[in-house]
């Protein structure tokens, strides 16, 4: 039996616009996705912002009905027996809200774990085990408002273990965090697999999703477009190589101008301070370098690079794969 | 008791202490538990002064009430409202404890914690105004109070659902408040309001809950009518907690339909 199996699940949402003559209209924020999680498996869901992964989270974690479809966690069906599922399972949502800020952690943690139904015995040992896990010890007396959102963010972690739950879904987890307090919490949850935990974790870091996950599902416009391992994704631009150009103050014309060349099969623009770096994909390796530097003729330019492609590539041709 | 219920309960005084807790610090809450009631108070009395000591218990029961629905009202329907801003809302309803438990924690908090606004309008008339107030019934008032405290509790429990339901309703409370002070006679005999109004208050716990306390505390009634009084009383309690066990149960359906949980 799979720990999470999805089948052709489907939520969308009602909105009313307009203030005197208001119409309803329906938003479709996932459209038919269907896959499996194994128990044990640490499993990602990754996509750009508004793709889905948290609609489907909540879907998953009880907090929202499906519109169609059906969801199942440990055989247990999200709408029809949520009860059942509750006390099996745990999640984050990335950011510093769901906590009492006027409460230290520990109380935080001991209001959670009486609403979790964890024995108090079980809760008075389990609580400073897991502020040492998060590393949170120390300053465990301290109202929330004054943590960091990193430390609200292993806070979240705390909490969601403490009735140590089989399946954890994890939405960002790591979102506005440092890049320390992320490798921290990173290593949190690959912790957490190792001991043998199901997990689904949603992101937009590539790096993130192809370090911890077995298999990961690519959602974009509410619809899995891709679900492999981070090396079969990978395969899906073997056949490409990523020309990186290094421009300052490039105008969108001009980038029109390297998509529109023969054999770029997309370009993506990662803005740094005052420059630019262009990711162009082409299966033409460096021989596409010269119409590249063509193409961008009057703009001001600095490192040229030419390597092979990374799990973000795929995405990239996955997610914006239409130039 | 079995498993679950025994972590149920455990999980309502869990939330009845944090209720108690936030409102330690919510000086909103003092203002609706002794000052409001105070002011009340102490116009009633300057007004009644006339009509004698028998009059006194009478303001102090009535503005006590007072204090205790409008802290009922703002108190558990702020609540409610301050869980979905800080987003944990959601949390307490994907957790394994019913959300109606929760929230009857809370509400037997909040509702128990005011009395101290009939405490603080019993000081403020025997101090301040001299009056030497005593009940006539003290045993059956003390019942009255129990009685009182529960149908409160079921009255909470009643308009919960609302809140969880949409942030909006918060609009309405102001709206919400001093049409039941009127109807249920907290300070002045419904026999006073137009009889059409007279149907409503009888389907108002807080009505014969005010009446209990009233007849029990300042002799001006017979046994005949404080058992009516808390028949009544047990039945609409009885009622109104079935009603808000169903509301409960469709509240959240619908919350978890349109996604009103989390919304800001």
């Amino acid at each position: 039996m799979s720990a999470v199996e999805v089948t052709h699940l489907r939520r969308v949402y009602k909105i009313t616009v307009g203030v005197v003559r208001r119409s309803a209209k329906e938003v479709v924020a996932v459209d038919d996705i269907s896959f499996d999680v194994h128990p044990g498996e640490l499993f990602g869901l990754l996509g750009p912002n508004g793709a889905g992964k948290t609609t489907t989270v909540k879907m998953l974690t009880t907090l929202l009905l499906p519109t169609a479809g059906s969801a199942r966690i440990l055989g247990y069906d999200v709408t029809h027996q949520p009860e059942r599922i509750r006390p099996r399972i745990g999640f984050i949502f990335g950011g510093e809200r769901g906590l009492y800020w006027r409460l230290s952690a520990t109380d935080n943690l001991r209001y959670f774990a009486s609403l979790y139904h964890v024995d108090p015995e079980v809760s008075r040992s389990r609580i400073p085990f897991l502020l040492e896990m998060v590393g949170l010890t120390g300053r465990e007396k301290e109202k929330v408002e004054g943590y960091s959102r990193g430390m609200k963010q292993r806070l979240h972690v705390a909490r969601t273990l403490l009735h140590d739950p089989e399946v954890l879904f994890l939405d960002e987890p790591t979102i506005g965090l440092d890049p320390v307090g992320a490798r921290e919490l990173r290593h949190v949850v690959q912790n957490l697999q190792l001991e043998g935990k199901t997990i689904l974790l949603t992101t937009h870091y590539m790096f993130e999703a192809d370090a911890l996950c077995q298999r990961i599902a690519v959602i974009n416009h509410g619809r899995i477009i891709a679900l492999d391992t981070p090396e079969g994704l990978k395969r899906l631009v073997s056949d490409l190589s990523v020309v990186e150009v290094e421009v300052f103050g490039s105008a969108e014309t001009v980038v029109d101008r390297v998509r529109a060349l023969p054999t770029v099969e997309a370009v993506n623009i990662e803005t740094l301070d005052q420059r630019q770096v262009l990711q162009v994909q082409s299966p033409q390796g460096s021989e596409i370098v010269p119409g590249i530097l063509n193409a961008l003729a009057g703009i001001r330019m600095g490192r040229v690079a030419v390597r092979e492609p990374t799990l973000e590539d795929a995405y990239v041709r996955l997610v914006g794969g239409d130039k | 008791m079995n498993r679950e219920l025994r972590g149920n309960l455990r999980a309502a005084v869990a939330a009845g202490e944090m209720a108690l807790r936030s409102n330690v610090m919510d000086s909103f809450v003092l203002f609706g538990l002794l000052v409001q009631p105070l002011v009340i108070a102490v116009l009633a009395l300057w007004m009644l002064q006339d009509r004698g000591d028998n009059y006194a218990i009478y303001v102090v029961v009535g503005s006590g009430l007072t204090g205790l629905w409008s802290t009922l009202l703002f108190v558990s329907g702020n609540g409610i409202t301050a869980e979905r801003w800080t987003g944990t809302l959601e949390w307490l309803t994907s957790v394994p404890t019913p959300l109606t438990w929760i929230i009857l924690g809370k509400t037997v908090a909040n509702v128990t914690q005011s009395l101290i606004s009939m405490v603080a309008a019993y000081v403020l008339a025997s101090l301040l105004f001299g009056y030497p107030l005593s009940v006539s019934q003290p045993i059956l008032f003390l019942v009255s109070i129990v009685l009182m405290l529960l149908s409160f509790v079921a009255f909470g429990m009643l308009i919960a659902p609302a809140f969880v339901l949409n942030p909006d309703v918060q609009r309405w409370q102001n709206a919400m408040e001093f049409p039941v002070y009127i109807l249920a006679g907290f300070l002045f005999p419904i026999a006073l309001l137009p009889g059409w109004t007279t149907p409503i208050s009888y389907l108002l716990a807080p009505y014969w809950a005010a009446r209990a306390l009233h007849i029990t505390s300042s002799l001006q009634g017979g046994t005949t009518e404080i058992l009516a009084s808390w028949g009544m009383l047990l039945v609409l309690t009885g009622v109104y907690f079935l009603i808000a066990r169903r509301l409960f149960r469709l509240t959240l359906r619908r919350a978890r339909q349109d996604a009103t949980l989390g919304v800001q």
